[in-house]
């Protein structure tokens, strides 16, 4: 049975309300249809997938936005559904990741049913399937205009200590990076950001000259950084940030964690509807 | 400061130290500093700007920078030009270019990796 969980928090209401009449529809036209339960006040994304989990549901779908399946996760406590996610906004970070472009590429992607195991990562307390960032990267890159990049890639810099694996400390002096498990843009090397590996990807941007900034801002705005010559990249399955203390650690855009840190991966943890379109 | 980062699945940025066991089941590509140890089963790239002083075990080596330290390499070693290498190195096959500069011994066919040849006192090539 599907367990459609459906979060308007972010979302304004008349845009949810219109989101969740075509939902409907096609849930019906596709023939998915199942239980849907609205996100309240009074029950909270937590309970409702305590609820799913005591009515016996195998398909929990998160309907809403990336927070609506960011909180599903952490709240998912090592059950086993198999997951989906249908966006009621236009550009979420995990509509492309999953390769989906609309409500309606969701549902039919759900219908479809095409599972793939991912790896889980884990910030502190809260999983995420996508990518934590630090210092300058693609986030903020994105909103900056020309001047400000330039005046940022070529000046601002971190100097960061890490530990990885348990195994080495690393010292850097950087613009900022990524820790990614999957992003929103596919890779020319099929084994950076690939959420089926096991491994996570820390990516380290060092400090750009003005002509390297007008070259590659489009690469750190996609998040591509490898394609910088100097980049370190590094696959590793856990990065410690031990220093600078109280470092934010973002992802997308919101402050998950400060240093000291620990980001890890649990290798190919859930069971997850994907699209043809998927950037892995 | 134009390289090709896409056959490497490790890079270590000019900018980054690294203290303690850079382990890797890929290629490495080294451009900052390394104290400590190298292994990998596939291939290292040391740079230019790079200054190792760590114990290396690779499938090849390729090296441009500084190294201090022991390399242990099954295949292919390649001194360039500006490498600099202070430590003992055992390979199948060594190319040392012109400039470099090689302080150490080494070992070729795997006679370095075998303890017992060694104590034997095989002949060993010397520069």
């Amino acid at each position: 049975m599907y367990f459609y969980i459906l979060d308007g928090t972010k979302i304004s209401p008349a845009q949810f309300e219109k989101a969740q009449v075509t939902l409907q529809g096609l849930l019906a036209q596709f023939r998915i249809s199942g239980e849907m339960v609205r996100v309240t006040s009074i029950r909270g994304i937590p309970e409702l997938v305590e609820l799913a989990a005591e009515r016996g549901v195998k398909t929990l779908i998160a309907c809403g936005t990336d927070d609506t399946f960011n909180i599903m996760l952490a709240y998912l406590a090592g059950r086993d559904f198999a997951l989906g996610f249908i966006p009621l906004i236009d550009d979420t970070v995990l509509a492309k990741i999953l390769g989906i472009s609309s409500i309606e590429s969701a549902v039919k992607t759900v219908a479809a049913r095409r599972l793939e195991k991912m790896d889980l990562a884990v910030i502190g307390d809260n999983y995420f399937i996508s990518q934590v960032e630090f210092g300058i990267a693609s986030t903020k890159v994105k909103n900056m205009g020309w001047f400000s990049s330039m005046s940022s890639l070529t000046k601002d810099y971190y100097n960061l200590k890490l530990r990885i694996d348990n195994s080495y400390t690393m010292d850097i002096t950087c613009l900022g990076g990524t820790v990614t498990n999957s992003r929103t843009t596919s890779s020319s090397n099929s084994s950076i950001a690939n959420p089926t590996d096991g491994f996570l990807d820390l990516m380290v941007l060092e400090r750009l000259t003005r002509m390297d900034v007008l070259k590659y801002k489009p690469d750190i705005a996609k998040g591509v950084m490898e394609n910088i010559p100097g980049t370190s990249v590094i696959k590793c399955r856990q990065v410690e940030f031990l220093e600078p203390r109280g470092f934010p650690l973002n992802i997308a855009g919101r402050t998950f964690a400060k240093v000291p840190a620990v980001v890890s991966i649990i290798p190919r943890q859930l069971r997850m509807i994907v699209g043809k379109g998927r950037t892995f | 400061m134009a390289q090709d980062n896409s056959a490497a699945e490790t890079v270590v940025g000019p900018s980054v130290k690294i203290q303690g066991d850079l382990n890797s089941e890929g290629n490495i590509r080294i451009e900052g500093s390394v104290l400590g140890k190298v292994n990998t089963t596939q291939s290292v790239h040391i740079g230019e700007a790079a200054v190792i002083q760590a114990d290396m075990q690779a499938g090849n080596a390729i090296i441009a920078g500084q190294v201090q330290g022991n390399i242990k390499v099954s295949g292919n070693l390649i001194l360039q030009a500006t490498a600099r290498v202070n430590g003992d190195v055992a390979c199948a096959v060594l190319r040392v270019e012109d400039g470099a500069l090689f302080s150490g011994k080494c070992n070729m066919k795997g006679a370095a990796l075998d303890k017992k040849s060694a104590s034997a006192g095989e002949p060993e090539q010397e520069k």
